[in-house]
């Protein structure tokens, strides 16, 4: 019952709305990128994509080496290093959406041969590349910095008007 | 009592009163030849039944509380320390001073050594009040006690070393009701009954050895499940088992001289002259066979340090405290076993069993709670918890006393089969040539 | 005279043959040391360095699992500095399954953050020391157990090396044992990651086949030797977990005890396991025996029947 509503909720959610064709991803930048994959517990998110390309200038700090240009990694250019714009840009068209669900490590763990075995997923990778360098640059790291909780996500935390009311026995025995 | 036996002058100890040869009622057996008036005078007369009225006024209330607030309302058991005094002391404690059962009947009924006669009944009894308490504090020490039979009927986990000493301990239990009971049937007056567990004594005894050495063992070994949380010094994972077992040898044998010692003092009204007369010689007895016992226990315990390279925790703090124990609950007791045995010397004896005890005591609380999680911290036990336990060992002595009152346990029941002529045959004794003193019989025979 | 004798004998032989029967229940402890997990078994790889201390996964617990509201607030970063007895830090209880806690280890600049859970374990000290049986261990590697027969002794909590099982004192009624149960029921078993991975912004945990996380824990080390101590915490650790940790910084300066045998717990109780049924078998002949000797030459006095006490010693041999 849970599980028929999560899924559907999980993939629904995990969609790009802009950057998807790897052909406008090549030619045309997106502005503005909506990230909404915590839809359930959080407000979506709009990326300013634009700003952070003025910002970085140099797209391989994110997108690697998919971009045309070298990857950051020495690790990355012992295969990378062709320099060549990759097919798949997007975040999403390597970082699975559902790195953990049956199907994705069925697949992962059938192709023995697969080097990126170990790539995080797509929130994961969100969050680590853009709090990474938030932490670097002093960007904003908070939780609500950039996310706007639901009521939804104000229940779950016990924030907000979900607060416990303060009590004594905070401090323990 | 004194006072009463002075005015009245009149003890159960045989089924037909000794003034007009009319049988007792089981009232009078139970208010031992008194009305109830006299019986209630003498209890009010008494001032230990004021303080154990105190503990009861305290504890008992606590008791029910536990029940209905949970364990949280009474004991200090957390998530780090989910054993507290309950068991400490109630289970771990009380379990090897209840050894007695076993070694006496052994002693007696194996080894064929009825000059410890006088002595076996009481610690038969020892043995199963012991281990009957160890329960109860088991049972108020359980999340949910009323699924206690839930290892022997519903689920059964028989890996675990608490398995075996569920069913090792109610098997015991049952098996020490058996043995205990022949002191019940005199008194009521089965001779039948008696009969029957006189025919099964031997296989009794050496079951009960069996189901001793086990669980005794095994409630060392419950602690070889947590090797980070024991001291180390308090811990071996090959000879937990042995430690406990050997420790309980002689935790039994003093947890006797203590018991025989409190009840020549303050029931000898109650003790037949076989008992008294024999009571010093085997006092020494019972000492010998203790500061053996003890010896042997400082003997594995080194070797337990040796095998496991501990000898650099005797330095540190709890190395001391180990020491203090080995000191004052080990050799201070061979001490003075050795100067008490040799110049036979039993009141002496008697302070050597009851330094024991205190020594078999503290080494079971130190290794269940006062050492257990060195590393963490250490839990001082709740004052409700301390009541508690208190009030049980107050219920316990109040049961000892009333068993002790009344059976046959410090003294030889008197069988009036002298006046029947055709229980004479009395097949119980063929084999048994030593049981009982041979005056009923002989002054029958005499007179045939 | 011989009879009696024979009597007890055979009493003494039945209970050597009762005592025998009780023995082979003990063998099923040997068994299960030569277990090494189940082979596809699940399991959950945290990365310290990852976690950030958004305590989501604690919030994701309490809803998935319906805990009681928490004390504060789980976006409350206060609880970091929260000490109980001599300095320890939060630990799991009744009502949380999970807990972070904050560490300050000298190798790093940043803090560690260490979450805490039942770590399903390939041989659970739980499972093996609980006397109704009340904890399995599924294929999928969760060590779940059944509330309805738990009879409150808390030895499980007692066996556990990680001190991981809580047990809800507060209820007088039914207190049972409280534990991370890997989201068995409601998300293990249906091929979902447990709530806590889901929720992680950081993807500080990854889930996956036991195996495979192995191989890619190592990876991990060896692709970054700067980042990691070189170490599985949980690979070997009494006899493997299914959730196994690596760390920035030494084990033991963020919460970890590193004394931990290789072995799994129930290795040191099987030196007593052993001498049980040794005990059962042995100790009826032997007490028999002596108690033969012993009255022997009472038996010639009495009844001056050498030859029935002399036979009883040779059945007994």
């Amino acid at each position: 019952m849970k599980i028929k509503i999560i899924i559907p909720v999980i993939i629904a959610t995990f969609v790009f709305v802009a950057g998807l064709s790897p052909l406008m991803a090549a030619t045309t930048p997106p502005a503005q990128v909506r990230i909404d994959q915590l839809s359930k517990d959080f407000e979506p998110v709009e990326f300013d994509h634009a700003s952070h390309v003025d910002m970085v200038g140099d797209c391989g700090e994110c997108h690697h080496h998919t971009t045309g240009t070298a990857s950051n990694d020495p690790d990355c250019m012992r295969c990378h290093n062709s320099g060549a714009t990759g097919e798949r840009v997007a975040c999403r068209d390597c970082h699975a959406p559902d790195p953990f669900s049956a199907d994705h490590l069925k697949t992962t763990s059938e192709d023995r041969k697969r080097y990126h075995r170990d790539l995080l997923g797509l929130k994961g990778a969100y969050h680590r590349s853009c709090t990474g360098c938030h932490e670097a640059s002093g960007g904003p790291t908070g939780c609500l910095d950039c996310h706007l909780r639901t009521e939804a996500g104000d229940a779950l935390f016990r924030a907000g008007k979900y607060t416990p009311a303060p009590t004594d026995k905070a401090a323990g025995h | 009592m004194k006072t009463h036996l002075a005015t009245h002058g009149k003890v159960v100890d045989s089924h037909k009163r000794s003034a007009d040869g009319a049988p007792w009622s089981l009232q009078e057996k139970l208010l031992l030849g008194m009305t109830p008036q006299q019986y209630i005078v003498q209890a009010v007369r008494n001032p230990f039944n004021w303080i154990l009225a105190l503990i009861f006024a305290i504890g008992l209330p606590l008791i029910a509380g536990r029940f209905f607030f949970g364990l949280n309302w009474v004991t200090h058991s957390s998530n780090d320390y989910p054993w507290g005094l309950f068991l400490g002391f109630g289970l771990f404690a009380m379990v090897p001073l209840s050894a007695s059962g076993f070694m006496l009947g052994t002693t007696v009924e194996i080894f064929g050594r009825h000059d410890f006669k006088p002595i076996e009944r009481l610690a038969l009894l020892n043995g199963l009040l012991g281990y009957l308490f160890a329960v109860i504090y088991l049972l108020v020490d359980l999340g949910q006690p009323w699924r206690l039979p839930y290892p022997m009927v519903v689920s059964f986990g028989p890996a675990a070393v608490l398995f075996l000493v569920a069913w090792h301990v109610a098997t015991y239990l049952s098996v020490q009701v058996a043995e205990v009971s022949s002191s019940f049937f005199e008194w009521i007056g089965w001779p039948a009954a008696k009969k029957f567990i006189r025919e099964i004594t031997i296989g009794l005894t050496v079951s009960g050895i069996i189901l001793s050495t086990l669980h005794q063992g095994a409630l060392g070994a419950l602690f070889t499940y947590a090797p980070g949380k024991v001291h180390p010094l308090w811990y071996s994972a090959s000879f937990q088992w042995l430690f406990f077992f050997v420790s309980a040898i002689p935790a039994g044998l003093c947890m006797v001289i203590a018991v025989s010692t409190i009840a020549r003092k303050t029931m000898a009204w109650r003790c037949d002259d076989e008992f008294k007369n024999n009571l010093d010689k085997l006092t020494i007895s019972l000492a010998k066979g203790a500061s053996m016992g003890l010896v042997t226990y400082f003997t594995i315990k080194t070797i337990g340090i040796a095998h496991d390279n501990e000898w650099g925790y005797l330095a540190t703090g709890w190395g001391a405290w180990y020491m203090v124990e080995m000191a004052f609950g080990v050799l201070l007791p061979i001490a003075v076993f050795a100067w008490a045995i040799r110049n036979k010397n039993a009141s002496l004896a008697r302070v050597g069993a009851f330094i024991t005890v205190a020594g078999i005591v503290l080494n079971r609380l130190n290794t269940a709670l006062i050492t257990f999680n060195w590393r963490l911290y250490q839990e001082i036990p709740h004052w409700r918890e301390v009541i508690i336990s208190l009030t049980i060992f107050a219920i316990y002595i109040v049961t000892y006393r009333f068993i002790l009152y009344r059976l046959p346990i410090l003294y030889e029941w008197k069988e009036e089969k002298v006046l029947v002529p055709e229980t004479v045959n009395e097949p119980v004794r063929i084999h048994e040539p030593y049981q009982g003193s041979p005056e009923p019989v002989a002054s029958y025979r005499t007179s045939e | 005279m011989s009879g009696i004798s024979r009597r007890k004998f055979l009493t003494c032989t039945l209970v050597g043959a009762g005592a025998t029967a009780l023995s082979l229940k003990t063998t099923d402890a040997f068994a299960s040391a030569k277990l090494e997990g189940y082979p596809d078994s699940m399991g959950v790889l945290v990365d310290l360095g990852r976690c950030v201390g958004c305590r989501s996964c604690e919030a994701a617990c309490n809803r998935e699992q319906h805990l009681p509201a928490p004390a504060q607030s789980f976006d409350d970063p206060s609880v970091f500095d929260q000490t109980f007895h001599n300095g320890q830090k939060r630990r799991t209880d009744e009502q949380a399954y999970t807990v972070v806690n904050r560490y300050e280890p000298t190798a790093t600049d940043q803090p560690v953050y260490r979450k805490s859970q039942c770590n399903h374990c390939n041989e659970p000290a739980c499972l093996t020391s609980c006397f109704v049986n009340a904890y399995t261990k599924t294929s999928e590697g969760a060590v779940i157990y059944n509330p309805n027969i738990c009879v409150g002794c808390r030895n499980c909590m007692i066996a556990c090396p990680f001190n991981m099982p809580a047990y809800s004192y507060s209820s007088a009624t039914n207190p049972v044992i409280k534990k991370c149960i890997f989201c068995y029921d409601t998300r293990l078993k249906n091929g979902l990651p447990p709530a806590c991975v889901e929720i992680c912004p950081q993807q500080v945990m990854t889930f996956g086949h036991r195996k495979e996380l192995i191989e890619i824990a190592h990876e991990r080390i060896k692709a970054r030797p700067d980042r990691y101590i070189d170490h599985l915490y949980g690979e070997n650790e009494v006899g493997g977990t299914s959730w196994m940790y690596l760390a920035p910084a030494p084990f033991e300066e963020v919460g970890f005890d590193t004394t931990m045998n290789n072995e799994p717990i129930i290795s040191n109780v099987k030196d007593f396991l052993g001498t049980v049924p040794m005990v059962l078998a042995i100790w009826p002949a032997l007490f028999t025996g002596f108690h033969l000797l012993a009255t022997r030459k009472h038996d010639i006095e009495q009844h001056g029947d050498d030859h029935s006490a002399h036979k009883e010693e040779e059945k007994k041999s």
